[in-house]
């Protein structure tokens, strides 16, 4: 039976973060870029970070439409390559991203063309930054405020388009290592901003540390301490430090060696358990989960009912003992139907009740 | 089916090249194989595809990840850019024609990418669209090649939704045409949502799905005749 909150989103997830359990189940659906529908600009505007009000004031109608918990300031993941030179297309109805048909990096001679740029003064991670200190004003009380940073491999990846980059990790590793080394530094800079900002926590997104993309051992070889370096930073700035990984079969035990994060955002169990519940009691109580409501076929296709039955579900795995904040797996699709949003809030207050 | 010792050599060159990425073997044991006359096609699907067969059971098992599997499919391309055009095919042999693509607002096609490899070197015919297709062209390819099978490949929900739009327009015009939808976001929930025939996780689980929907839609044609 739903009750009345007696905790603040921001107290709720504070509380679940440490393994405790708050008043119910805090939920937060990974409302990012759909958050421009809700104050009426383009999401080619809302991507291209020139109208910050604007990006505050969608994130904050939206949580008094919908009722969560928290925000994340994810744009999408060209954010970074944008800052170092990559080509972003901005379609008006998608997601930006780089043009693949003329990549930043050409060729595995080009790497050398990664220099260090200043995330302070760079367009769209500028545009990050202010939105989070704008966020920081209207909710920061209130609402949990995590930024968002996309690892050094990812981020690379776009610049040189995923299919030769991987290519690239074992063909000519040191060209590769070279520029992840100085993109870690930027890296760390612009976590550090948006902490300085507000953030309550910055989440890093280690997408390719999974059964999904990359060995363990060439992944732990390549980002590790990359990783762990941006994570420092993070921790050094007083936020708290969070992963995102919506790849199947993740490293968590990477992830706990290079950034002792305090909550991992995931859509799939570890790659050391076949089950949630099995991953429930072998991670719960060190790693928190944040999620892992599927976010194509349930959050964006799913009926109120399918909706509301896997809420239920997740919540009879995971609710026990906190550790846990209902989520979708991945963002909550841009152009899903906003209202199932809604939908996964209203199955928290619920069924997450605790008693 | 026997080989004869120089084929059987060949074959064995072949598919290690293909499941260890040694693309300048890969090429070599190809123009060794045309240089000695054998059967160019034999030597594609005992060499090449029985080597993505094993890289596949490699990628199943988590010895094999993308960056391997990539290079494995390099060194096949390798060696089938030299064997293909001497590829005779008889009467009754092609396996297929599949139009192949990625949705419109979508650019990430590396496992498309995939899915194009062990097709080809399974001797099917691909007609690989590219990505961030406009709906109307997959429509437009299907009836311009008549292919049995159209793929529709999407990572992202914002791209996926496009398959809901495009499969009717595409069956409209051709009720029998098979639709394979893949991609990140898609399970079999999302199948049956959009409408499609199939769905499958990996390259070669869906090379195995398109081979039973021919058999499908042979059997269908044979029984209407």
């Amino acid at each position: 039976m739903a009750t009345k909150d007696e905790m603040s989103g921001l107290e709720r997830i504070a509380t679940a973060l440490q393994q405790k359990e708050p008043d119910r189940v805090p939920v937060a659906p990974l409302v990012c870029g759909a958050s421009h529908r809700v104050y009426g600009i383009t999401y080619g505007e809302w991507s291209r970070c020139t109208n910050i009000d604007a990006m505050v004031r969608g994130h904050v109608e939206a949580i008094k439409l919908l009722g969560h918990d928290g925000v994340v300031a994810l744009v999408d993941l060209s954010v970074e390559a944008d800052a170092f030179g990559c080509e972003v297309i901005f379609p008006e109805f998608d997601t930006a991203h780089p043009n693949y048909d003329s990549p930043f990096i050409k060729g595995p001679d080009e790497y050398g063309k990664i220099k260090k740029v200043n995330p302070r003064k760079t367009q769209r991670m500028k545009g990050v930054i202010d939105m989070v200190a704008g966020l920081s004003r209207e909710i920061g009380e209130t609402h949990a405020i995590v930024g968002f940073v996309y690892g050094s491999l990812g981020t690379l990846s776009m610049m040189r388009g995923p299919e030769n980059f991987f290519m690239d990790l074992m063909e000519h590793p040191d060209e590769v290592m070279e520029a992840l080394q100085i993109m870690d530094d930027v890296l760390a800079e612009y976590a550090v901003a948006q902490a300085e900002a507000g953030d309550h926590a910055v989440c890093y997104d280690n997408l390719y540390a999974s059964q999904s993309i990359l060995s363990k051992e060439l992944w732990e070889k390549f980002e590790g301490e990359s990783q762990k370096k941006v994570c420092d930073a993070i921790h050094n700035a007083g936020a708290l430090v969070l992963f995102h990984n919506c790849g199947n079969g993740i490293y968590f035990d990477m992830c706990e060696k290079w950034g002792s994060p305090i909550g991992i955002s995931h859509a799939y169990v570890s790659d050391d358990v076949d089950s949630w519940a099995e991953h429930k009691a072998k991670w719960g109580g060190k790693i928190a989960t944040i999620g892992w409501i599927p976010p194509g076929p349930v959050a964006m296709l799913g009926t109120p009912e399918e909706i509301e039955e896997e809420c239920k579900a997740e919540i009879e795995i995971f609710a026990k003992g906190g550790g846990f904040i209902l989520s979708t797996g991945c963002e909550f699709g841009p152009n899903a139907p906003l209202w199932n949003s809604r939908l996964i809030v209203d199955a928290a207050k619920k069924y997450g009740v605790y008693k | 089916m026997a080989f004869t010792e120089k084929e059987k050599e060949l074959i064995d060159r072949l598919q290690d090249a293909v499941v260890n990425y040694k693309v300048d073997e890969a090429k070599k044991a190809a123009q060794d194989a045309v240089d000695a006359g054998v059967n160019a096609y034999t030597m594609t699907m005992e060499g090449l595809a029985g080597g993505m067969a094993v890289v596949s059971e490699k990628f199943d098992s988590h010895e094999y990840f993308v960056p391997e599997t990539l290079l494995c499919a390099k060194a096949l391309y390798a060696a089938l850019d030299i064997l293909k055009p001497r590829i005779k095919v008889k009467e009754g042999e092609v396996k297929g024609q599949v139009v192949l693509g990625v949705l419109q607002g979508d650019v990430h096609d590396l496992g498309k990418n995939l899915i194009k490899a062990v097709f080809e070197a399974a001797g099917w015919t691909v007609h690989d669209l590219g990505r961030d297709v406009p709906l109307q062209k997959f429509v437009e390819e299907q009836i311009r090649t008549d292919s049995d099978i159209v793929m529709l490949s999407a990572l992202m929900t914002t791209s996926m939704v496009g398959m809901k739009r495009v499969i009717p327009m595409i069956k409209e015009k051709n009720p029998n045409v098979k639709i394979m939808i893949g991609g990140a976001p898609i399970t079999e929930k999302t199948v049956e949502e959009f409408g499609a025939d199939s769905t499958a996780d990996n390259a070669p689980n869906a090379l195995q799905e398109a081979i039973r929907m021919v058999d499908v839609l042979k059997k269908g044609e044979m029984a209407s005749a």
